[in-house]
């Protein structure tokens, strides 16, 4: 073992020259954008960031003829609007990449693992401008990983070990609902245990926290979480492995939504946590 | 790191910095829209698989689609992570639909199909055995062994949009605000297309109440609800 060679790897890219810093003030008032009137208003969310959607809007709600039958549902529906354009995108993506999807059927390669944030607005390969076939993706609330999670576990194991990624990267992003719900102290139902691990974030960080304006600090606490899903990413003895044997990469990036930009986070450890860590979760067959 | 692993990473960043201007280009305030805030109309559940991105196969935009994906588009019925994104969806956002997608040469699928023991992956896998045996007598009699395959990936669909609907959330919303409506999907890797397996939600959601019926209780609605 070189532990050197080993922080090497564990190095995260040079920052990306042109980063960009989180969203400074408040967000705006959302963008009515659902025919809702008062009798149907959706509660008011802790895990909102922005004033609620349901504003002036006079149109009356959906009905359930309306919503439940889907021949009424008109060309304006996104669900009818998102089948047309994937036959669209179907035929559009077959004839500038004729041969993807024929070599698609025959199997994945993908060279990266994303682990972000189910948040509508990070459209991972989107985002990346990478095609079908590019990026093995895991999305949950607030990119969190429990260490005892079979489902994020799952997607670990099979990615790493069996296809064989060559980066795997947590992103988070700023203006986090989950982040907004675990800087309040609202009671949320099933989401309280899934929030847990950002809890236990805030409390190790809660005097940095507490001396920040409001919005800096759930920022901060995004670019936290980021760092503490890549802690549990690399105690699984799998990454460890291939972190060792054949040179995998664990980057953590946040990515702005404001501004559609990533930026990468410097991830270094030192070479006394590198050691630490392959003696306290590195395991043998 | 290899001239070529930093060489695909720096591609990634460029070709964001091109996703950005692309955006703007065709709405100036794209960013400034999806800064305000999300209002998908949308949850979807689909594989983890890097041949099925959900944004791409559906035509929709960063900002219309809230997304989880895992293993094999399982919702098992005691995973906390699945049950989250469920009840932050349907109870937070207020999506209309929930989209449960699998896709023909599913990996996870096969891999339930094979006699071997993969370690981690066995408990989670082991839900789409169980779907196996909840239509083991119509995967059976089907003699082509990708027909049957391809019916057990069909099947697995439908198992989670059951899933789905069994939910305290899902109930309650549907009850009191007519939505959302769960649908299953199966995205075909050969030729890029969706196909509508036309779950019938009001059937199916008749169907379960008789055992999971969830939504009489009002005191557990929104915010301090389960899944």
């Amino acid at each position: 073992m070189n532990p050197g060679g080993l922080a090497m790897q564990f190095r995260g890219l040079a920052r990306a020259s042109q980063a960009v810093h989180p969203i400074a003030g408040l967000p705006r008032l959302a963008p009515v954008r659902h025919s809702l009137n008062t009798t149907f208003l959706p509660r008011v969310s802790a895990f909102s960031t922005t004033a609620p959607a349901y504003c002036a809007n006079s149109q009356s709600p959906p009905t359930a003829s309306e919503t439940n039958n889907k021949s009424s549902l008109d060309s304006t529906d996104k669900y009818v609007a998102g089948l047309r354009h994937n036959k669209n995108w179907a035929a559009q993506t077959a004839r500038e990449h004729p041969d993807l999807f024929p070599t698609l059927a025959n199997g994945q390669q993908p060279q990266i693992l994303w682990i972000g944030c189910s948040d509508s607005r990070c459209a991972e390969t989107s985002m990346l401008g990478l095609l079908p076939g590019d990026v093995f993706v895991h999305r949950n609330i607030a990119n969190i990983l429990h260490p005892g999670d079979l489902s994020s576990g799952a997607v670990i194991e099979f990615a790493v070990k069996h296809l064989k990624v060559k980066h795997v990267v947590v992103c988070g992003h700023t203006s986090c609902g989950g982040v907004a719900a675990a800087m309040g102290s609202k009671q949320l139902g099933i989401l309280d245990p899934w929030l847990l691990p950002l809890r236990q974030v805030r409390e190790r960080n809660l005097a940095i926290l507490e001396s920040l304006p409001v919005d800096q600090a759930a920022e901060k606490l995004v670019e936290l979480n980021v760092r503490e899903s890549l802690n549990i990413v690399t105690q699984k003895s799998v990454v460890l492995e291939a972190i060792q044997e054949r040179g995998l990469q664990v980057h953590g990036l946040i990515y702005d939504v404001a501004s559609g930009v990533l930026r990468e986070l410097d991830t270094t450890d030192s070479d006394e946590v590198i050691k630490k860590r392959l003696v306290a979760f590195k395991l043998e067959e | 790191m290899t001239e070529d692993m930093k060489r695909n990473i720096a591609t990634i960043f460029e070709n964001n910095k091109k996703w950005v201007s692309a955006k703007k280009e065709g709405d100036g305030a794209f960013f400034d829209k999806l800064a305000a805030g999300q209002t998908p109309d949308y949850l979807y559940i689909g594989c983890s698989d890097s041949r099925v991105p959900a944004n791409e196969i559906m035509g929709l935009e960063a900002g219309e689609v809230f997304v989880h994906r895992n293993i094999a588009n399982l919702v098992p019925n005691i995973d906390l992570n699945v049950m989250s994104v469920v009840n932050y969806a349907v109870r937070h956002l207020g999506v209309k639909h929930i989209i449960v997608c699998g896709h023909y040469n599913c990996g996870g699928v096969k891999a339930a199909l094979t006699p071997t023991d993969l370690g981690l992956l066995n408990p989670w896998l082991r839900n789409i055995r169980d779907v196996y045996r909840l239509h083991e007598k119509e995967l059976d009699a089907i003699q082509d062994e990708t027909k049957r395959y391809n019916r057990l990936v069909e099947l697995n669909v439908v198992e989670s949009c059951r899933n789905v609907i069994k939910t305290a959330a899902v109930q309650q919303s549907y009850r009191q605000k007519q939505y959302p409506i769960v649908h299953g999907w199966v995205f075909d890797l050969q030729d890029g297309l969706l196909r509508d397996l036309h779950i019938d939600f009001e059937e199916m959601l008749k169907d379960v109440m008789k055992i999971y019926h969830l939504s009489d209780n009002e005191m557990h609605s929104e915010t301090s609800g389960g899944a």
